[in-house]
């Protein structure tokens, strides 16, 4: 018990693992953001007309999902953005929201095509607009179909995000990380590190309960 | 489509088998004594059993095989010998007293005739001569006068938990971006407080002093460092050299665009294990 107050409390140790879990939520919370509103317009020109969009869309897809994420954060880290001044919270949210937005694409394509194109279709007929057919048929629905696997996703990018140690970020992992090193008491001090990373994902299952209980 | 398939399956499996039964068999001795290292900026796993094999055999030891693997942090190679993963660790001196002190299950293994001792230097671009230069004379300044020797004692001999580290400012001044791992205690580790202690850092805040520079101390994992260092995102890097010899040749672990300064820390090599 001791051992523990001087791992994880003692001489404002709390307070460093605060900030690095700031860190985290903060490149989550942000990437999220921009990668769901990104994944948007990724889908739409997926699912769009337009040739040259569907074959960017298409390509991009491919490539941010093909390759780890770590990668893809070295690289920008290290290379493209080396010279440019930017902060690294903003490359690794940068980094993330790209990576998150291949992921949303999908998932509202997956779910975009578990709707029957017969409803959008009968709501012509009755005289909606295209506009309206979209807002008031297809959207209710995939809302619907993509929630739980965007909940998934959500989940999936915070345990992403553990990464950023690689580029000069001290977020949760690393401050874990460090405190391991410093007590000399891995094992103790990863598990207080895994439950912190466990309550965060069940405050993000809470938030999506929420959203249900309300309708 | 399937007659492909029975194709490749038959061509892949061969290639497999083929690997299997030729270049990966010298590595596979199940006898050997697996030892934990910390990762090296450059010289892989292969080179050092190589290293390890030819000084056994240069000094006609009588040791079991040793089958080195690398470690990303400190951390994970202390669970890799508690869970028995590997059987030993091989580290400084310094940092093995410091382990023993705060984790009472493991110990300093005696028996090893050998005595290897690593140098510890700062890494800078290669055309940054300028700063090599003058990190070297600092060094050197700090090595006359009695500085080095002092920090040492206070650092890394005597306690367990060092004094907390303060860098003077210069208004206007230039600042030299250094990257620590927090990797390395009592050398290099992150306070509680979340700021970098340890003697690296306080050899840092001094020279800083003395070349008038401010000190930035970037935080980054092991794996990262030489990718941190040639991008340009950090100055300089804390390396520790290899133990060059007859055996172990000077470039072993230094990548290409690289320079080292003068070493301003010794630590000899230990191995430690579990209590028995």
């Amino acid at each position: 018990m001791e051992l523990i107050y001087k791992i994880f409390i003692a001489n404002g140790a709390w307070q460093t693992i605060l900030n690095g879990l700031w860190a985290t939520v903060q490149i989550s919370a942000l990437s999220l953001l921009f990668g769901t509103l990104l994944g948007a317009l990724i889908c739409f020109f997926r699912v769009g007309k337009i040739k040259p969009l569907k074959i960017f869309a298409q390509g991009y897809i491919s490539i941010i999902r093909g390759a780890p994420v770590l990668m893809l954060l070295m690289l920008l880290f290290y290379g493209v953005f080396a010279r440019s001044g930017l902060s690294p919270i903003t490359v690794a949210v940068v980094t993330f929201s790209l990576h998150t937005a291949a992921h949303v694409a999908e998932l509202l394509r997956a779910a975009l095509m578990a709707i029957d194109t017969g409803q959008v279709e009968a709501a012509r007929t009755l005289g909606f607009s295209k506009f309206q057919a979209f807002k008031l048929v297809t959207l209710p629905q995939i809302l619907k179909i993509a929630k739980p696997v965007y909940q998934s996703t959500v989940i999936n990018l915070i345990q992403w995000t553990s990464v950023v140690g690689y580029v000069t970020i001290t977020d949760l992992t690393r401050v874990i990380n460090n405190i391991a090193s410093r007590t000399m008491q891995p094992m103790i001090t990863i598990i207080g590190g895994m439950i912190i990373y466990l309550a965060l994902s069940y405050i993000v299952q809470g938030i999506f309960k929420l959203t249900e209980a309300k309708k | 489509m399937k007659k492909i398939f029975t194709i490749m399956l038959i061509a892949l499996t061969a290639i497999f088998t083929g690997c299997g039964g030729g270049e990966n068999q010298p590595t596979a001795n199940s006898n050997a004594t697996k030892i934990g290292m910390l990762q090296q900026l450059n010289a892989s796993e292969q080179e050092f059993n190589g290293f390890m094999k030819d000084i056994a055999e240069t000094f006609a030891l009588n040791t079991n095989p040793h089958e080195v693997k690398f470690f990303n942090n400190l951390n994970t190679m202390l669970m890799a010998l508690e869970s028995g993963q590997i059987d030993e660790i091989s580290t400084y001196k310094c940092v093995a007293d410091y382990l023993m002190t705060k984790n009472p299950n493991v110990e300093i293994l005696e028996g090893h005739t050998l005595e290897f001792i690593d140098a510890f230097c700062f890494a800078v671009k290669a055309d940054n001569v300028e700063l090599k230069n003058s990190l070297d004379d600092a060094i050197s300044e700090m090595k006359n006068d009695g500085t080095l020797n002092n920090l040492t004692k206070e650092y890394v001999t005597s306690s367990v938990n060092p004094a907390k580290v303060e860098f003077e400012k210069f208004d206007g001044a230039e600042t030299l971006k250094v990257a620590i791992t927090g990797d390395l205690p009592p050398l290099d580790f992150v306070s509680e407080d979340g700021s970098a202690a340890g003697f690296n850092t306080a050899v840092l805040a001094e020279i800083g002093k003395r070349l008038h520079r401010n000190i930035e101390v970037v935080q980054v994992d092991s794996a990262s460092r030489s990718a941190a260092l040639t991008s340009g995102q950090v100055d300089v890097v804390f390396w520790a050299i290899v133990p060059v010899s007859e055996i172990i040749p000077a470039n072993a672990d230094k990548p290409d665009g690289v320079e080292l300064t003068t070493p301003y820390y010794r630590g000899r090599i230990v191995h430690i294990g579990l209590k028995k």
